[in-house]
């Protein structure tokens, strides 16, 4: 080594993590993801833990291997990580060990919470108030976005630079395993009851019966719906979302597929008066 | 605004949204409720930004790019629906927003395609140890090709879909079928947001969380945030019975 290793600063770290918010997944592609914003982010680091100039090439090459995660909970707590590892003088094949054991179960951690849940239940609350023209809906949405996810990313790099090395274990289970056991659970409960109340779908077919009280005959209008809503209220969605669920998990379509069936099935109803 | 100056604003408009879905996430401006709402702001007609963002949100909750997946551009659906829908034409808005969304997805996956050329670059400029050539790329160029793939479509149908539009919705009402069969599949539209949210929940393993959420709603009429306060008091329990009870 040519010159020594100097100590990795706040100014450092607070440097890398600006160049994460800005540029986290720019450059994006189906070849390796996020690399090349992986990358971008660390090297004010490397430029400190790797003075010698073939080192920090290598390292300018390792981390532009496949990379991709959760953007906002996932890719900061592991540049925590990481820095605290090439503080430590870790080799690359343990920096890239932590990326590849963390981003896994980042990912599927990360979307989770963040995408399905947390957002979900804003995007859903602040859409009713728009909806009402409530101009503080979009505003709200906004604030619950900006505060929030600026101190979560925030925090997770640098409470991940303290933890080090440990955060390996912490992931696994522990803490992390039960905070998001609780938040999936949450989920559930709040997807089920809500699923129902923003699909939509009705039929206003009905049929006609001819019925004999007392020796006189009369026609009576039966609604199928309310038939539907006798036996199982709310039918018609969930059995929507039940085939788009089953198309989902078990026949591998993909997202757009599926969309693309619901809205042929919804508009061929819509347009014959089956559904309205 | 002229037409043409209007298109340009609002090119630059999804341009800037784009790139804050790509890193910042300051505002989420690719979810629609937010480009709507700020088309809204732009074209003068916050409400309709609000009407077509809103619904438009509402398809699509929890539709998000899991693992790099193409999903429809509701984004771009909200801008051009807002715009095509201001004062007072809701319908036609929302009977333009969603075909748009829906066909962005091509373009969607050439641009995710396409941006490997950056990859193949840092590679170069890895290899030649440029970091300084590596940064610019990263500033100033890595977000274009998606910024663009968007920008551009906004432009060319605010800028030439004027009379486009005019025919559409002049067709719309000498069909009204139409009109029915696009709003059935904004009804059920939504199923899709749920099954993907479904599908990255452990669902086989907890069937029963989901059920209650059903019949809190379906028969018992509860609101959503009391829905979510029993699925908290439900989770608490439930760790409680797992976890504490054997450290006891």
């Amino acid at each position: 080594m040519a010159t020594k290793a100097t100590k990795v600063t706040m100014a450092d770290i607070k440097k890398a993590f600006w160049r994460y918010v800005f540029f986290s997944q720019c450059g994006w592609n189906y070849e390796r993801m996020q690399s090349v914003g992986y990358c971008y982010s660390m090297l004010p680091i490397f430029k400190k833990t790797r003075p010698d100039p073939e080192e920090f090439k290598e390292a300018f090459i390792t981390n532009l291997n496949f990379y991709n995660t959760n953007p906002i909970l996932g890719t900061p707590l592991i540049m925590g990580a990481h820095i605290a590892l090439e503080e430590a003088g870790a080799s690359f094949d343990t920096t890239e060990g932590l990326k590849v054991g963390l981003m896994g179960p980042l990912a599927g951690v990360g979307d989770t919470l963040v995408w399905a849940l947390y957002n979900s239940i804003i995007f859903s609350i602040c859409s009713s108030m728009a909806l009402a023209g409530n101009s503080l809906g979009p505003i709200l949405a906004m604030i619950l976005v900006f505060f929030p996810y600026m101190a979560l990313r925030w925090w997770q790099i640098t409470w991940a630079y303290k933890q080090g090395s440990n955060l390996m274990a912490s992931i696994g289970g522990g803490a992390i395993g039960r905070i998001t056991e609780f938040a999936t659970i949450v989920g559930l409960v709040v997807i089920g009851g809500f699923a129902p109340s923003i699909v939509h779908l009705v039929t206003p077919l009905a049929y006609s019966q001819n019925i004999t009280v007392g020796g006189e005959t009369a026609t009576q209008t039966v609604s199928v719906q309310a038939q539907l809503d006798a036996v199982l209220p709310y039918m018609l969605p969930a059995l929507v979302i039940f085939l788009a669920y089953w198309l989902l998990k078990k026949k591998g379509w993909s997202p757009v597929k599926v969309i693309m069936l619901l809205v042929v099935i919804g508009f061929l109803g819509g347009a014959f008066g089956i559904f309205g | 605004m002229s037409p043409v100056l209007t298109a340009l604003v609002l090119a630059l408009l999804a341009y800037i949204l784009v790139f804050d879905m790509l890193a910042p996430m300051f505002v989420l401006g690719n979810r629609p409720l937010i480009a709507g709402f700020l088309t809204g702001l732009i074209v003068g007609d916050v409400k309709t930004g609000m009407l077509i963002g809103g619904t438009l949100e509402l398809m699509s909750l929890g539709v998000y790019t899991y693992g790099g997946a193409t999903v429809p551009d509701y984004m771009l659906g909200a801008i051009l629906g807002t715009y095509f829908g201001k004062g007072g034409n809701f319908d036609v808005g929302i009977a333009l927003a969603i075909p748009a969304a829906l066909l962005m997805t091509q373009v969607d996956i050439l641009n995710r395609f396409l941006n490997f050329v950056f990859v193949h670059r840092a590679d170069r400029y890895a290899e030649a140890g440029d970091v300084k050539g590596f940064e610019r790329m990263m500033v100033w160029t890595s977000h274009m090709i998606w910024g663009f793939s968007r920008a551009i479509p906004v432009f060319l149908a605010i800028a030439l879909g004027e009379p486009v539009v005019k025919s559409v919705s002049a067709f719309f009402d000498a069909f009204p079928w139409i009109n029915k069969g696009i709003t059935a599949a904004g009804g059920i539209l939504p199923a899709i947001g749920f099954a993907m949210l479904l599908k990255i929940l452990p669902v086989e393993k907890y069937p029963a969380f989901l059920l209650v959420g059903f019949v809190l709603f379906a028969y018992l009429k509860m609101p959503l945030v009391g829905i979510a306060l029993c699925g908290v008091a439900l989770a608490a329990i439930y760790q409680y019975l797992k976890y504490e009870k054997k450290e006891a």
